[in-house]
Formats: C-alpha cells, sequence, structure tokens
C-alpha cells in the first residue's frame, strides 16, 4: 500500500507546485518509494517462501471485490524494477518546460506498483488500465510528430485488449462458487476445454498488444519513437513488462487448461517476432526506432521462454525481464543524450562522437554489450535460459530464436559504430556530471548482475516453482 | 410523492411569477425548488423521513413510489437542478421556459412511479408535451423549429402506439394495474398459455417506450432534434428523459417477467444494433453535440442490456448507470454551450484549452474518461456492473458491448487533439472564463462514486 500512496501524494505534490521545485529534487524524492519497499519488507516480516502474501486486504467493491495487495518474490523483483527505474526516468529529463510530465510519470509509478502487488482479478483490470493513461498523456503532450494519431492507436489497440482481458475475468468471476474476484478463487475455477480457450485467448490478447507479440506489435516503433524519451523508457522499460508478468501470473495459470492449444501458436509467433524484430532492426537509421525493434525481438524471446513452461525457461524470463528493463531504459537515456548534446539521433548524422567524450563512450559501450549478451553483462544468463529452454521444447524453434544473438550484436554493434566510431560527422557537447550518474547506476547494476545473476535467480525461483505447481494444478501439461 | 407535489407546485409558481419576466430572475427560486424535492425524497428514500399521509392521498394502485424509485426521482431533480443553475439564461423574456421544463420534469416522476398503465401514459403526456414546445423555444432559430415539429410528429405517433399497446394488454388480461397485472400472468405460468394480445401490447408498447428513450430502430429522431432544440433542452433530454424512460420500462416489464426469456432475444438483438449503431454514427460526426446525440444512443444501447437482467434485484445497478451517465453528460454539454460559438461548433472548439484554462481541461478530461467507462471514474464502475450482470444472459451481447465502448473512444477522445494543441491566434474567448463550482461538483462525484461505489447498493 505505501509504495502506491507515496508515489500519488508526490504526484500531486508535483502538479500544485508546477515546475518551481527543481526536477533533481523530484528524482531524489521518488526514490523513497525504493526505501519504502524495504520497509514493507521489515513491516511485514515477509519471507520468501513462493507464497504470495496479503499485505493489504480490504473490501472494496460491494460483492466479492476486496482491494488485496500482495507480494513475493516476482511480484518483488519487478517492483523493485519500477521504483528503481522511475528515479532514473525523471533524473533523465533534460528541459524543463515539460511541466505536466513529472506528475504523470509518478501517477504512473503508482498504477504500476498497482498492477505488479494486485491481488484480486478487478484490481488488476483497474490498476492496468491506470497505467495507461498517464503513458498516454505523455505521449499526447510531449510527442514530437504526429501526437494524436499515434497515440490514440496507441490506446485503442491496447483499450481492445484490455477490454478482452475484463470479459475473461468476468466470466473467471461468474463461475467461482461464492462470485469472487480473488486471485486464489479465480484460481480454483475449473473449465472445460472451449471456455478455457476463450477465456485463455481474451488475456493474451491483452497481453500480446502490450507486450507486443508479433502480430499485434503495430503500434509500437511509432508511440516509442515519436514518445518523449521519458515515455519510450516508461512504455518499454516498464510497461511492457506488465504484459510479460501477466502472461506469467495471470494467462497461464487462470487457463491453463488452453495452454496445450496455445503454446505453439505464441512460441511460434515469438519466434517470428524475434526475428522479424531483429531484421528490421538491422536497417533503422533512427536510434529509437531501431531500439523499438530490438525490444520487440527481446521480449518475443521472453515470451517464448515462458510458453516452454519450463523452469529454466520461466526463471530466465524472470530474470530477462529485470535486465531488459534496465538495458533499454540506458539505451534510450543514452539515445536521449545523443539528441540532446550532439542535435541528432539519425545514423546518418552521426558517427565519431567517442572522441568528444571517452567516459561516455566506454558506458554506452557496455550498455550495448549487454543488450548484446556478451558473457559477464547482465544480457548472457537470462538469455542463455531462455534459449536453453526454446532448445528443448523445439530443436528447430530454438534454433531460429539463436539467430537472435547473432542479429543483435549485428544491430547493436552497428548502432555503436555509426554513432560512436568512425569518421566525425557531428561533435559532442560537454556532458555535465549529473546527467551522467543515472546511467553509472544503471551501467553499474549491468556488471553486478552479469557477474553475479545467481542472488536474482534466487529470489525468485520459490515463487516461480509455486506458478509452475498452479499451472501444472490446472492441467497437467507439466508432468 | 413529495416530490411531485414540490416540483409541480414550483413549476406553476415559476410560470406565473416569471410571466414575461427575463429568465434570470427566476432561476434561482426554480433551482432551489429543484434542490429542495431532490433532497426531501432522498431523505425520505433512506427512511429519514417519512410522508406516508401524504402519500396515501394518492390511490395505492395507481402511483407508488417504492424507495428506489425514490432515489431515481431525487437523482433526476438534482440533475434538473443543476442543469438549471449552469446554463446561462436566455436573453429576451420567458421564464415560462423554467416553469416548463420543471413541469416536464412532473411527468418524469409520474412515469417512476407509476404502477399503472393509465398513469404510465399520463406521465409519458405530461414529459412530452412541455418539451415540444421547449425544443422549439430558440423561435428565431430555424433549426429548432424543425427539431420542434420533428419530435412532436414522432413523439405524437411513438404515442399513439404506446396507447394501443395498453389497449392489446387490458384486452390480454383484463387489467391496466401493472401489479395486478404481474399477479394474473404469474398464476397462467406457462409461455404458451399467455393470449397473443398480450405479446402485440408488449411489443407495441415497447415501441412507444423505445422511441422516448431514442433505441434502435426508432432514433432517427434523435441527432436532429437535439442538434436542433437549446442547449439547455438538449441536455434535459438527454439525460432526464432517458433516464425517467429506462426505468418506466423497467418498472413495466417487470410485470410481465413471465414472458421475460421470449422478450430478452428480440432486447438483446435491439441492444447490440443500438450500440453498434450509436457508436458507429458517432465516429463520423463533425459537430460536438451531435457526437454526444449519438453517444446518447450508444449508450441507450448499453441501458437496453439492462432490461435483460433479471432487474427486480438490480435497480441499483440502473441507478449507478444513471448517475454516471448523468454526470457526465451534463458536464460535457455544458462545455459544449460553453465553449461553442456562431462560427465554431465543431470539436475545434475546444482549441488550445490547456493553454487557456488548465483546470477547465481537467474537468473535461475526467468527464470524458467517465463517459468512456476507464476506471477509476463512476462510468467504469457502472459498465462494471452492468456488463457483468447482463453477462450471465448474454456473454456476446456483452462482448460486443465491450467493442461498442473502445470504439467510443475514437469519438470522445477527438476532443483531447485540439484541447492540448497550442493554442492559434483566434483563441476562443469563452476559454478565460471561471467554471462553476456546481462542475467541479460534479466532476468530484463522478471520481468519488468511483472509488466507493458500494454506495449505490446501499441506499437500495
Amino acid at each position: 500500500m505505501e509504495i502506491i500512496i507515496l508515489p500519488l501524494i508526490l504526484s500531486l505534490l508535483a502538479a500544485f507546485t508546477g515546475s518551481k521545485i527543481n526536477k533533481t529534487v523530484w528524482g531524489l524524492l521518488s526514490f523513497v518509494s525504493l526505501f519504502a519497499m524495504v520497509y514493507m519488507k521489515q513491516h511485514y516480516g515477509i519471507h520468501n517462501d513462493g507464497v504470495w502474501h496479503n499485505t493489504y486486504d480490504v473490501p472494496w467493491f460491494s460483492n466479492g471485490i476486496h482491494f488485496t495487495l500482495g507480494i513475493d518474490g516476482l511480484t518483488g523483483l519487478m517492483i523493485l524494477l519500477t521504483n528503481l527505474l522511475v528515479p532514473i526516468i525523471i533524473l533523465s529529463i533534460q528541459t524543463n518546460n515539460q511541466k505536466s510530465l513529472i506528475p504523470l510519470i509518478l501517477f504512473m509509478q503508482a498504477a504500476l506498483n498497482g498492477v505488479f502487488m494486485a491481488k484480486d482479478g478487478l484490481m488488476f483490470y483497474i490498476f492496468w488500465e491506470l497505467a495507461l493513461i498517464p503513458i498516454y498523456f505523455i505521449c499526447l503532450l510531449y510527442s514530437s510528430k504526429d501526437a494524436f494519431k499515434t497515440t490514440i492507436k496507441f490506446f485503442i489497440y491496447t483499450f481492445i485488449g484490455s477490454l478482452a482481458m475484463l470479459a475473461s475475468l468476468i466470466y473467471l468471476y461468474l463461475k467461482t462458487e461464492n462470485h469472487s474476484f480473488a486471485y486464489d478463487e479465480l484460481l480454483s475455477v475449473q473449465l472445460n476445454y472451449s471456455e478455457s480457450i476463450w477465456v485463455g485467448a481474451g488475456f493474451l490478447f491483452a497481453f500480446a498488444v502490450k507486450i507486443p507479440i508479433f502480430p499485434f506489435h503495430s503500434w509500437q516503433a511509432n508511440t516509442y519513437t515519436n514518445a518523449p524519451a521519458q515515455g519510450s523508457m516508461l512504455l518499454s522499460g516498464i510497461m511492457l513488462k506488465m504484459g510479460l508478468y501477466g502472461l506469467l501470473r495471470w494467462f497461464m495459470p487462470m487457463a491453463g487448461e488452453s495452454i496445450a492449444f496455445f503454446q505453439p501458436i505464441v512460441i511460434l509467433l515469438a519466434v517470428i517476432g524475434i526475428i522479424y524484430g531483429a531484421v528490421i532492426a538491422i536497417k533503422q537509421n533512427d536510434l529509437k526506432r531501431l531500439i523499438a525493434f530490438s525490444s520487440l525481438s527481446h521480449v518475443g524471446l521472453i515470451a517464448a521462454g515462458f510458453m516452454t513452461l519450463s523452469a529454466v525457461g520461466i526463471q530466465g524470463g524472470v530474470l530477462q525481464m529485470f535486465v531488459h528493463g534496465i538495458n533499454v531504459v540506458a539505451l534510450f537515456y543514452i539515445v536521449e543524450i545523443i539528441e540532446t548534446h550532439a542535435g541528432s539521433r539519425e545514423l546518418s548524422k552521426l558517427g565519431g562522437l567517442a572522441k568528444f567524450n571517452r567516459l561516455f563512450a566506454a558506458l554506452y559501450l557496455i550498455v550495448v554489450l549487454g543488450t548484446a549478451a556478451v558473457p559477464l553483462t547482465n544480457g548472457f544468463p537470462g538469455e542463455l535460459l531462455l534459449l536453453k529452454s526454446v532448445f528443448d521444447y523445439n530443436t528447430i524453434t530454438g534454433v531460429f530464436a539463436g539467430l537472435t544473438i547473432i542479429l543483435c550484436a549485428v544491430y547493436m554493434l552497428r548502432m555503436y559504430q555509426f554513432s560512436m566510431l568512425g569518421e566525425g560527422k557531428a561533435s559532442l557537447k560537454e556532458i555535465g556530471l549529473m546527467k551522467m550518474i543515472p546511467l553509472l547506476i544503471l551501467v553499474a547494476l549491468v556488471i553486478f548482475i552479469g557477474v553475479c545473476p545467481q542472488l536474482i535467480i534466487d529470489q525468485i525461483s520459490p515463487s516461480i516453482q509455486k506458478i509452475m505447481l498452479e499451472i501444472s494444478n490446472s492441467k497437467g501439461v507439466l508432468s | 410523492m413529495i416530490g411531485i407535489l414540490i416540483v409541480f407546485i414550483g413549476a406553476v409558481l415559476v410560470l406565473f411569477l416569471g410571466l414575461n419576466k427575463p429568465e434570470g430572475g427566476m432561476k434561482t427560486l426554480s433551482s432551489l425548488v429543484l434542490f429542495l424535492a431532490g433532497v426531501l425524497s432522498l431523505l425520505e428514500s433512506l427512511s429519514i423521513l417519512n410522508f406516508e399521509r401524504l402519500s396515501n392521498w394518492a390511490p395505492k394502485n395507481m402511483i407508488d413510489f417504492s424507495k428506489g424509485d425514490l432515489m431515481f426521482v431525487s437523482l433526476l431533480a438534482f440533475v434538473t437542478a443543476a442543469i438549471i443553475a449552469i446554463f446561462p439564461t436566455v436573453e429576451e423574456k420567458g421564464s415560462d421556459r423554467l416553469g416548463l421544463m420543471m413541469l416536464s420534469l412532473t411527468g418524469a416522476f409520474m412515469m417512476i412511479g407509476a404502477d399503472h398503465l393509465v398513469m404510465l401514459f399520463l406521465g409519458i403526456e405530461v414529459l412530452s408535451i412541455p418539451l415540444y414546445v421547449l425544443a422549439g423555444s430558440d423561435k428565431h432559430n430555424l433549426r429548432s423549429n424543425e427539431a420542434a415539429i420533428k419530435y412532436f410528429l414522432m413523439g405524437a405517433f411513438s404515442t399513439a402506439i404506446f396507447l394501443l399497446g395498453c389497449a392489446f394488454i387490458y384486452g390480454g388480461s383484463g387489467s391496466l394495474s401493472l401489479s395486478e397485472i404481474s399477479l394474473r400472468m404469474s398464476i397462467v405460468g406457462h409461455l404458451s398459455e399467455f393470449p397473443a394480445l398480450i405479446k402485440v401490447g408488449v411489443i407495441l408498447m415497447s415501441t412507444g417506450l423505445l422511441f422516448k428513450v431514442s433505441a434502435f430502430p426508432f432514433h432517427f429522431w434523435a441527432p436532429d432534434v437535439y442538434e436542433g432544440s437549446p442547449n439547455k433542452v438538449t441536455t434535459f433530454m438527454a439525460v432526464v428523459v432517458k433516464i425517467a424512460g429506462f426505468v418506466a420500462f423497467a418498472n413495466y416489464l417487470q410485470a410481465f417477467e413471465a414472458l421475460a426469456s421470449w422478450y430478452s432475444k428480440w432486447l438483446i438483438i435491439l441492444a447490440v444494433c443500438t450500440i453498434i449503431f450509436g457508436n458507429i454514427a458517432a465516429i463520423s460526426q463533425k459537430t460536438v453535440k451531435r457526437t454526444l446525440a449519438y453517444s446518447s444512443i450508444a449508450h441507450a444501447g448499453y441501458l437496453l442490456l439492462f432490461l435483460i437482467t433479471p432487474m427486480k434485484a438490480n435497480m441499483w445497478i440502473l441507478f449507478a448507470y444513471s448517475v454516471a451517465y448523468a454526470l457526465s453528460t451534463v458536464v460535457l454539454f455544458y462545455f459544449n454551450d460553453k465553449y461553442s460559438t456562431k462560427k465554431e461548433y465543431g470539436f475545434g472548439m475546444f482549441s488550445g484549452l490547456l493553454k487557456n484554462n488548465q483546470s477547465a481541461t481537467i474537468l473535461m478530461v475526467i468527464s470524458l474518461f467517465s463517459i468512456a467507462g476507464i476506471p477509476v471514474t463512476v462510468g467504469f464502475t457502472a459498465k462494471y456492473y452492468l456488463f457483468t450482470s447482463a453477462f450471465e444472459v448474454s456473454p456476446l451481447a456483452v462482448g460486443i458491448a465491450l467493442l461498442g465502448s473502445a470504439i467510443s473512444i475514437m469519438y470522445y477522445f477527438k476532443a483531447f487533439k485540439p484541447m492540448f494543441e497550442s493554442a492559434e491566434s483566434n483563441t476562443n474567448e469563452a476559454h478565460a472564463s471561471k467554471i462553476l463550482f456546481v462542475v467541479y461538483l460534479m466532476v468530484a462525484a463522478s471520481i468519488v462514486f468511483g472509488m466507493f461505489p458500494y454506495l449505490f447498493e446501499r441506499c437500495f
């Protein structure tokens, strides 16, 4: 509860004080939520035993709908990611004339925390929608061009998806014995095969749009490209994880009966997305567009890993969710710095920036290597686990998914080469130390997680075992 | 009963005191009277006050307000008070407009409380006749005249059909009292044993009411009439007439509950058609008023879904939806009225609003969210309740309704484009003016009710 209320209060404060207070102050203030998380862990005495502990539970809507928040290893990792990235995103704001940006980001933080902690179907839906509203306004107000057209497409696309999910949730709700939206009650519903396919399709559609999985990705590139840097960071760093989290936490256990039906379809689409995204990324000139498509490729692999239903795949996927959040925010931050300090983010107009600022070049390189999953960077362990799981599921799919390592290296190194090395077409202005600090934090995480990924895996594995148990309870694909 | 009495006396007072006087003078009096009626009905429905002796005057089998009905009465009284309070007064003489509006509201109350088909018919007439006049009250405007004549012809026709339906039902059941009919029907029991006269009667009466609530296929009058009438009257029609129509519809269909399996499949088809038609037609509209008119048709479609659910236990859902619909519709019509100019009555009227008036922008954004059904507004909670209860009867219809609300985003959010644009040189002067306190209150209410939705169920 604390980490939903706190950002909300900060958001209101920020809205009323306007731009009187420096953005750095807000950035530092938003770290409070991170401390609140630590406090929460102490206060509720939560053991990481895989159970999704209730931290807050009051009746809300009259009939069987509770305001329930829960926390376990998986949720903990997700809210850690959210509360870690949001301050960095706020610190990355470059100009002072985007007045509503900080309140909207803080509001988004509250909603995102809610999504990850909601333990009640309707609450999950409500927070899911609430998270959409601030990002919609961030994109609408501060997009570079075609704001209305791209954002309305984005909004309607995701809104239809969430309504499909709502329909599935209501269906499950009406099937529960005493009409309740509580997670455990929804879980205990027994569906027959055709019902479960409909329910599963509703969930899957919502998550596939958000992730996005291959044919539902058409909103993504334009939205990422036109959105302000902070919007792109929120979208790709955290919001996309909502879809993956939903896949793991809601779709797979709830509609477990239908997984056998959806498994090959989703894995096929995800693998198509991996290659499609990577191939298109190679051809991009606009850095933000490049990252958008690389993101499509990376999350495709995570979704495929989840759907293999193997412990390895799910562990790797959850780890990769965290890692991808850090990497993609770092990449967008780098692009933002290049754009403001070198005047352009088009590869054809950049080049030779490395000699202007060695430190920046080094940090950039580490992030690029991390994204390309070089050993000892954070991208490696997750990707290895994911590829292993996809390989075990089906060798041919595994081979195709494995192409991602090569293709990713191609477009990432191309990105680095054409912007930082070679002949100088542009020059980089002096970058202040304050602007380097967020990047330094992110790079430290890239290396730290690369060296000891086991820390995170230990945190999440009890919850993952529990979730896998729930999935197998609901039908028996796992043996 | 107290509501009808106060509003009727108030209407007569305003009519006579305000004769040949400018509207402004009577504005305060009439909204106070309506507010009083609203408060008293609310207190009576919460069993804090008791006007039993007054209610005993009225013959019991003709008109009888249940607790739920009183909630609707107070809602409509408050909404009308708000409409009168927030819309600007007309320059020329004519307080009689306010009197007529209150008279029309009395008709709405009669429809809500009616327990007898004759009373229901009287209510519809008392509601409609002042409205025919009001629709044409902007007499120098050709469109207003068109609206009046169109509304009158169509209205008269539909009332005649309604009356014919009553006759058939009397022929089939031998009674005009709704509770009596319901009793006799429950004795007969099996569906096939009902005389065909009753089914014909139900169809004809429903036609009359479907016209009043502007549901497919009897909606064609709505956009023209809404557009032509003065803004204040349009708002009154869109909110009060529609809500009263649905309450009356629900009350009278309850008497024919034995036929539910027969009529609900037709209602589902009508609801789906209304939702699809209203939403799709709204997308291509150029003026704000017409867009809102089509949006109100779409909302009639969602409300039709209510009629297929078990209604008696679910009246609070209808109430929740009415509150949600009334709050956001009134606020949106208010902004349309405030910012439209002679030249600009399309979405361009909001151009640059964010720059000129931030609080107005926030109010409009929340109202649009509420009418589109996005959490945490009351629009979402009401839609949630409605769709959940209808889901058990027809999942497919609810699926289409959900799709419809996704489509509705396309036209509701059209307003955002000009609103967030950087203002051009010819900014709208009205943008700078202050927003009335009542509007703030209504928008705040739509958030509070959205966050504490159990209030609705507790009141019933």
